[in-house]
């Protein structure tokens, strides 16, 4: 009978297992975890492939024992009996004892790894520090004075060092071509570090919460932009400045301005002077501002742009064409306006009237969104008409997101109610918002 | 044959006794009817489970599926979680422990048959107090791990997670009362010249069962009041705001949580050494170093809890010691591996369905043993933890380990319980469906873990090169529940229709199958007195006991009075009549399960604001439990 059968179905299972390995081997995989991109994964994947092999030979050694005993010693009518064997000391210890010297070969590099890895992080390492929210990503370059969400830029060839907290629950932090997982845990600042290998190619790697963290768990992801140092020193540079359009800004403008009129009149000085203000000086004016460097759209490759479908939130779309990103920002920084758009009670846009700060906003810091490929923790593209759909009704899109539904009439799911059309913001309004957090390159 | 045969006569497939109604069920004290009990709820909630995981799989099938809600998803994975631990493999366990080990050890009940009754209600009331609230969307959501601070008041303060904190709290009696129970049973009930090496594995696995039920238990209980005590009187145990420390919670509930994958196992694991000597001809190959196997593991098991947490940065000391202690598991693990295959090993083998199962386990649990080695080393875990690649590792312990250990101890004992054959023709049918299902839901898993899929996640997005992966996992869930159903056939037209099996259908060596199928409810007319571990094979099959430790089994013993007399019946003799006391049916136990379960509700009373009703409730519970306890303590046993 068992013979039978293992004869029906073993050509089945043998293509089964055949069209995994050439699925496994043919396919693109832009999540593996079998790159070796850092020292971290240099670590994990010597060891998983010694693992594999010592693995794979005690698998074959058991399911072949198996598979002969089965076939040998079926009963079959007036063969021998039974011998009888009740235990074999030596062979007992036999298999006790390899499998002990096995385990040796994998003890004695897996300590030594743990060691390596959790060594303290060179002193002159990036400092990244990861604070989780439910349900996106908060980066910040301290030694830049940079905040961002949802992107995280890291320079090839530096190591980095991660500092992880969070601001509720538990969260974990991952980017699997790089390795390295680590939890974010209430009260507790945690570490991690590594180095993206300076022969890696500048390119855009997905990365994921993997700590269970409630209803949108799943959507929270980010994006990982491995840029080499100086496209990291580019866009640190801008990344640091204040928004575009707020008072700041434009302070600062002639501040820069009457500071290189001053320069012009006392050549002496001039070289001293201008290192600092390219560094630090925030501008409005784009021929004078560092240049708003981001990673190039067109060498994301196609897994690293969300597709998540869009809901069926009816939205206008030919105003998004029209949208006024002036009207936009006064819009949000009008203080009459905070009933309507509260935004900058829960985002920080430096350089603005905030009603919140770094520390305590319950959402993405919008400095420079519009510099951003993706928004919703790498949940959409950041493209007008997902941004505008998100603004009217943010909750359909992201299920549990802390971020309201604004849109005049429509339903938030979360409080099971419509927002009253006086209370909320139309179209049109919605798409001059639009036009200016696009603005904020 | 036996010189010793007691002359009673019964057709083999009578029911063990007079007793049916619904009120027989709700008042029995006899373990073999509990037993049957346990195996009906379990097999019950495995469907309810099946259908949690077939619901699961359908919805990622394909990436951005909607087929239910993020929020229905997280429900779904945390009570398929939940109900697969607390309410089907412990309670199919328990189920075994109840129906056979006073068969295997010669008794003929527990120890404290009423506590039994007790243990089997607040079960089957604590499981639908967990269950039914998914039915109004308020089902448990914070995984079946209930990490802190999600599990806690701040961040999941709907009613969702007091079900789970409640009802957890309420498994956990009946878990530590059933434990109890059997500890003292197979202490104190053994059958003379049972000595503790004449036990048949499947009493000893039991034995270490139990003993880690009673050790791991109360450490969850504690973790648990400290979360039921923040989600209801404000203490602050976990709360973040407070200063509170969630990785309290993670130690706690793992050093739990670890104990429990072996309370999972090792009956199993019992089981399967119950069926491969049977149809292998031979004792087990080396039966001391199984017993010692079992005991290492369930020890070992205490230390090791912190492999569950090597991403939450416990430093390298710790991580390192906690990898080393994991590794050492494998190597009790892997000789019980080579000791089945032994046993098989120059035997005359034949394959009935119970055989398929355990020989599957076998090749299905080795492969969840590998995967757990390279669990086992932090650096390679910390690319595995989380992913579907730990999915895929601990289904092949439970699924490929736990669940086919049991399916083999079910088609191995049907015809002891029912007294009649499962049909061997559609139990093939259910094994290979079931073995290729299991393979093709759970080997895909494997590369989509590795490949960087989370769990937990109730969507994915497309072009991320798990869309082929998923496919197949959903494919072979359905296959599943096909192969669950085709059983579901086969148990129930069996029972009705199946070929009649007598005492001893298999030519099996223990205790158990010296008596009758269905076994009265007093199990051994005459108490029998042990001499081997092999009892029925000294008396049936001599040359295959021969020369075996803590056995004296000659032809001359046999001859003697210390051989097993089997009770080859044709009419049945009541207890009564045998003029053996049997303890009294009682409704007591029933009605102290009923007060815990009204007690524990009256806190949800409390978080919907009524005070007063929670109040009135949670009094009456009390009043009503320690009433009935009472009345129970007072009433004469038999």
């Amino acid at each position: 009978m068992l013979k039978l059968h293992l004869r029906r179905f073993a050509p089945a299972a043998a293509l089964a297992v055949a069209l995994l390995v050439l699925a496994a081997c043919g396919g693109e995989y832009p999540n593996s975890t079998f790159s070796r991109h850092t020292e971290l994964n240099e670590g994990a994947v010597f060891l998983w492939d010694r693992m594999m092999l010592l693995g794979t030979i005690v698998f074959v050694i058991v399911e072949v024992l198996l598979v002969y005993t089965i076939f040998k010693f079926r009963r079959r009518e007036g063969g021998p009996g039974p011998r009888q064997i009740h235990g074999n000391a030596a062979l007992e210890i036999t298999w006790t004892a390899i499998p002990a010297l096995i385990l040796v070969f994998i003890a004695v590099p897996t300590v030594r790894t743990i060691f390596e890895n959790q060594r303290k992080a060179p002193a002159e390492a990036l400092q990244v520090e990861v604070i989780g929210h439910q349900w996106w990503w908060e980066f910040r370059y301290p030694q830049y004075g940079i905040v961002t969400a949802n992107e995280l830029y890291l320079p090839i060839g530096k190591t980095v060092n991660f500092s992880l907290q969070t601001r509720d629950v538990l969260h974990s932090f991952w980017v699997p071509q790089l390795g390295g997982k680590r939890d974010l845990i209430a009260n507790k600042v945690n570490h991690i570090w590594f180095t993206p290998s300076a022969s890696m190619e500048p390119t855009a790697l997905n990365g994921a919460c993997v700590e269970y963290c409630g209803a949108s768990h799943a959507n929270m992801r980010f994006r990982t932009f491995t840029v080499t140092p100086a496209e990291f020193e580019r866009w640190a540079a801008h990344q640091k400045t204040v928004a575009m359009g707020s008072p700041a800004a434009i302070a600062a403008a002639a501040a820069a301005d009457s500071a290189a009129k001053a320069a012009a009149k006392s050549p002496v000085v001039r070289a001293a002077s201008v290192v600092p203000a390219v560094a630090l000086a925030p501008h409005t004016d784009s021929s004078s501002a560092p240049e708003a460097w981001v990673f190039p759209a067109e060498k994301i490759a196609a897994y690293a742009w969300p597709q998540t479908p869009l809901p069926a939130t009816k939205f206008d779309e030919a105003l998004l064409a029209s949208g006024d990103a002036a009207t936009g920002r006064a819009l949000l920084t009008n203080p009459a306006n905070l009933g309507k758009a509260p935004c900058l009670t829960c985002h920080v846009i430096k350089g603005e009237t905030n009603y919140a700060s770094d520390d305590n906003a319950k959402g993405p810091n919008l400095t420079h969104v519009g510099s951003r490929h993706t928004f919703g923790a790498g949940l959409y593209r950041l493209d007008a008409k997902s941004l505008a759909l998100w603004i009217k009704n943010a909750p359909a899109m992201k299920p549990g997101s802390q971020m309201p539904t604004f849109g005049a009439g429509e339903y938030n799911p979360a409080i099971k109610a419509a927002v009253p059309a006086a209370a909320g913001l139309d179209d049109k309004q919605i798409a001059d918002i639009v036009a200016y957090l696009r603005s904020l390159k | 044959m036996a010189s010793h045969a007691i002359p009673t006569h019964a057709s083999a497939a009578s029911p063990s006794s007079e007793q049916t109604g619904l009120w027989s069920w709700l008042t029995t004290v006899d373990h073999k009817r509990i037993g049957i009990l346990y195996l009906y709820t379990a097999l019950f909630y495995l469907l309810v489970g099946g259908l949690e995981a077939l619901l699961i799989r359908t919805q990622l099938a394909k990436p951005n599926l909607h087929v239910v809600s993020a929020e229905t998803y997280n429900q779904l994975f945390t009570m398929h979680g939940t109900t697969m631990v607390f309410l089907v493999v412990m309670p199919l366990s328990a189920a075994f422990f109840n129906y056979l080990i006073p068969l295997q050890i010669g008794a003929r009940d527990v120890a404290f048959p009423r506590l039994n009754a007790f243990s089997y209600w607040v079960y089957a009331l604590g499981g639908l107090f967990i269950t039914l609230p998914i039915f109004f969307g308020l089902a448990p959501n914070g995984g079946w791990f209930g990490y802190a601070p999600l599990s806690g008041p701040t961040y999941g303060g709907g009613f969702n997670m007091d079900f789970w904190v409640l009802g957890l709290q309420i498994l956990g009696i009946s878990s530590l009362a059933a434990a109890f129970n059997f500890i003292t049973t197979i202490i104190n009930l053994r059958a003379p010249g049972m000595t503790l090496m004449r036990m048949p594995m499947f009493t000893w696995m039991s034995f270490v069962v139990q003993f880690l039920i009673v050790l791991a238990f109360p450490v969850i209980t504690a973790a648990l009041f400290f979360l039921q005590f923040d989600r209801f009187f404000g203490t602050q145990f976990y709360e973040v705001s407070a200063g509170g420390d969630p990785l309290l919670w993670q130690h706690l509930f793992w050093v739990f949580g670890h104990p429990e994958v072996y309370i999972l196992i090792l009956p199993a694991f019992g089981l399967v050494s119950e069926v491969l000597p049977t149809h292998s001809r031979k004792p087990l190959f080396g039966y001391n170093v199984m017993a010692y196997s079992g005991i290492m593991i369930g020890f070992l098991g205490f230390g090791v809890w912190a492999h569950h947490m090597f991403a939450v940065g416990m430093g390298p000391v710790a991580d390192s010691i906690f990898s080393v202690a994991t590794m050492l598991i494998g190597i009790p693990t892997g000789v019980k591996i080579f000791n089945w295959i032994a046993t098989m090993y120059g035997g005359s083998l034949r394959f009935p369905t119970s055989m398929k199962f355990a020989i599957g386990l076998i090749a299905m649990f080795t492969i969840g043993g590998i995967s757990g080695v390279m669990h086992s080393s932090p650096p390679s875990d910390l690319q595995q933890t989380d992913t579907y690649f730990v999915v895929a590792h601990f289904h092949y312990v439970l699924y490929g380990g736990a669940i086919m250990g049991i399916f083999a101890g079910i088609y191995h004992y049907f015809p002891k319980i029912t007294g009649r054959f499962m049909s061997e023709k559609i139990g093939s049918w259910h094994f290979w469906l079931n073995f290729i299902g299991l393979n093709l839901t759970f080997f895909p898993m494997h590369f989509s873990g590795m490949l960087g899929m989370p769990r937990r996640i109730y969507t994915y997005d497309a072009g991320q090169g798990w869309d082929l992966f998923n496919l197949m996992s959903t494919t072979g869930t359905y296959m599943l529940m096909i192969a669950g159903l085709v059983f579901a056939y086969n148990f129930f037209s069996s029972r009705q229709r199946g070929a009649a099996a007598g005492n001893d259908p298999w030519g099996a060596p223990t205790l158990e199958w010296s008596i009758p199928s269905p076994p009265p409810e007093y199990n051994f007319a005459q108490i029998p007195e042990v001499a081997s571990r092999y009892p029925m094979w000294d008396l049936k099959a001599p040359d295959r006991t021969e020369g075996i430790a803590h056995s004296h089994a000659d032809a001359a013993t046999i001859a003697d009075a210390h051989a097993v007399p089997v009770h080859e019946e044709t009419e049945r003799r009541s207890a009564k009549e045998l003029g053996i006391p049997m303890p009294f049916p009682t409704i007591k136990p029933f009605m102290v399960a009923l007060g815990i379960l009204i007690l524990f509700s009256g806190l949800i009373v409390l978080h919907a604001g009524h005070f007063a009703l929670a109040m009135a409730t949670m009094l009456g519970g009390a009043a009503f439990m320690v009433g009935s306890l009472y009345a129970w303590l007072t009433s004469p046993l038999e």
